[in-house]
């Protein structure tokens, strides 16, 4: 059972680092404007893909054939809005980092999933509202200075995508990092893994609540870690011996970490909202191209919920499916730490990609 | 011990994980009206290829922002000539969009001294000419296909028209093959996976898709 328990974050690892070894462009082929960092396709959905990226085409396509109406006769506001939904709803299904980071994020995590839809959609008005922002100061600030809007883009995709690689490291310390180092520590490495394994039980079941039957007597003399659970209550009693983060309550941590992925996803605005605000602002259009833009994150976040939600749902299944026992705490804690492993890899990919280019 | 049931729980979710976080193409967010002219010398020798790319209205306006370095909200003459400067060393790592092959070989384009650019009735347009490395003979079949490795701009050639050959000799014939994604996808799913094993970054697969002129001459010439 503990072979098995190995065996398959190994799996998952190895099966990750396969999907997204490969490099993607971050700046464009042009020169012009940042093209979204992508990670490859596997083939395996190139057909669902395929026809994900011709509806993505062709919204696209007709959406610029609406702006140019519009700036011919100023009509058409609400075709506008309704194409730029569908466009959001498409585009989300298709590249992008956005529905990645929270999926993976609410893999890693016990995130409700009504909490989890409204990380979605936070994170997917950021993008919009961040789009609006640089497009805005492009437009009244910056044009004529040196900055220009791809190196503005390009600097917030930076911040995105190292934040992104940040808190993927941070989640992986906390799901994996945490578990191995107590592992090492502690003498009797048997009874040890059976306690982490039913740590987990714990925190699976009852949210936030750490007290281990152990708790009260042992805290003081073992390096078992649940006596950090103490210093949720007392965190200068001094007996950090290492950082953990199992320090934070789960329930407080889980807002800040939230806020963390909404905010590593929305600082990279979409290139299809600059664009389109660009065009808009430039033929003042000015009420049509926030309103456009605010459709097209309504219909991202619809996209990224539903994937986010069905990940869980996955999840929870396999969880379900693998029985009773300690076997099912394995594939739990698998299972988390291959989500924590994808934020991190998908992280590293974009950075790199996003900076050798 | 069983282990069967958990692995496959853990493969079924890894599945589902992968297709929600799953990766994909870049779709374009430039479009460009193209045309590509081909000169053929009297040999029979490619001597250039002529290429003008009008981009559309949106990509244009960005552009507009992102040059107008006076903020007159024109670009002048300077101010295109840094635009065709960007592209220019940006395309250079992408062969300038040209991937021509005889016989199915790959054959080598010069990259151009330079772009024009020009920014008219709200539209920019990049003209420029390219000389094969090698001398290029007409034999066999000679394919010229223009497009973006990376998706992000979608060269269009509207119609067959827009792929011409001037000077075409005796005894050819051209065709402009428009792959159909689906078809395209479903003929070579085999070599796609090995592609994506190969060439990760997915690059290999943008010319199944991409619009071709194909010339075909009699086997010996």
């Amino acid at each position: 059972m503990i072979r098995s328990g190995q065996t398959l974050p190994a799996l998952v690892l190895t099966a990750s680092v396969l999907a997204f070894s490969g490099a993607a462009l971050a700046q464009s082929s042009l020169g012009i404007g940042n093209s979204e960092a992508t990670l490859p396709s596997t083939g395996m959905f190139a057909g669902i893909l395929n026809w994900v990226n011709a509806q993505q085409q062709g919204f696209y396509r007709t959406l610029t054939g609406a702006l140019k109406t519009m700036k011919q006769d100023g009509s058409g506001t609400w075709v506008l809005v309704g194409l730029s939904f569908a466009y959001g709803v498409f585009h989300a299904a298709g590249p992008g980092h956005g529905k990645a980071v929270i999926s993976s994020y609410m893999l890693a995590n016990e995130v409700a999933l009504k909490r989890g839809v409204v990380l979605s959609l936070l994170s997917a008005l950021l993008q919009g509202l961040t789009a609006i922002l640089v497009m805005g100061a492009v437009f009244l600030a910056l044009r004529g200075s040196s900055v220009s809007m791809t190196d503005a883009t390009w600097f917030l995709e930076l911040a995105s995508y190292a934040l992104i690689t940040g808190f993927g490291l941070w989640l992986l310390w906390r799901k994996a990092g945490v578990r191995l180092v107590s592992r090492v520590r502690a003498k009797p490495a048997h009874s040890l893994s059976a306690a982490s394994v039913a740590h987990d039980h714990v925190h699976h079941h009852h949210g936030h609540d750490h007290a281990h039957h152990d708790h009260n007597h042992d805290h003081d003399h073992d390096h078992h870690h649940h006596h950090h659970v103490e210093g949720e209550v007392c965190p200068e009693c001094g007996h950090a011996h290492m950082p953990d983060p199992k320090l934070l309550s789960e329930r407080e941590f889980s807002w800040r970490s939230a806020w963390t992925a909404v905010a590593a996803v929305g600082l990279r605005p979409c290139t299809g909202a600059l664009i389109v605000l660009s065009f808009a602002f430039l033929n003042s259009l000015w009420v049509a191209g926030v309103l456009s833009v605010l459709a097209m994150s309504i219909g991202t976040a619809i996209t990224v919920s539903i994937l986010a939600i069905l990940a869980v749902t996955a999840k929870n299944w396999a969880v379900l499916i693998a029985g009773e026992g300690p076997r099912r705490e394995t594939i739990h804690v698998g299972i988390e730490i291959a989500g924590a492993a994808l934020v991190f890899l998908l992280g590293l990919t974009l950075l790199s990609a996003s900076l050798t280019t | 011990m069983k282990i069967g049931r958990p692995i496959k729980a853990a493969t079924a979710s890894l599945l589902v994980l992968l297709a929600g976080t799953g990766p994909v193409r870049v779709h374009p967010h430039v479009f460009a009206q193209a045309t590509l002219e081909i000169a053929v010398n009297s040999a029979g020798e490619v001597e250039a290829l002529g290429h003008v790319w009008r981009f559309d209205d949106l990509f244009s306006s960005t552009v507009l922002l992102e040059f107008d370095e006076n903020s007159d909200l024109q670009l002048d003459e300077n101010e295109l000539a840094t635009v065709a400067g960007v592209v220019h060393d940006s395309l250079a790592e992408f062969d300038y969009f040209q991937f021509v092959s005889v016989n199915g070989a790959p054959t080598a384009m010069q990259a151009p001294d330079k772009l024009l650019a020009t920014h008219e009735n709200d539209q920019l347009t990049i003209l420029f000419q390219s000389q094969p490395v090698k001398p290029l003979k007409l034999n066999g079949t000679v394919a010229f296909g223009v497009y973006d490795p990376t998706f992000y701009t979608a060269i269009d050639f509207y119609e067959d028209g827009d792929l011409i050959v001037r000077g075409m000799p005796e005894g050819c014939s051209r065709t402009v093959v428009r792959p159909d994604p689906d078809e395209a996808l479903a003929a070579n799913q085999d070599t796609l996976t090995e592609a994506f094993f190969n060439d990760p970054s997915g690059n290999d697969v943008t010319k199944l898709f991409a619009t071709r002129l194909e010339v075909t001459c009699g086997a010996t010439n």
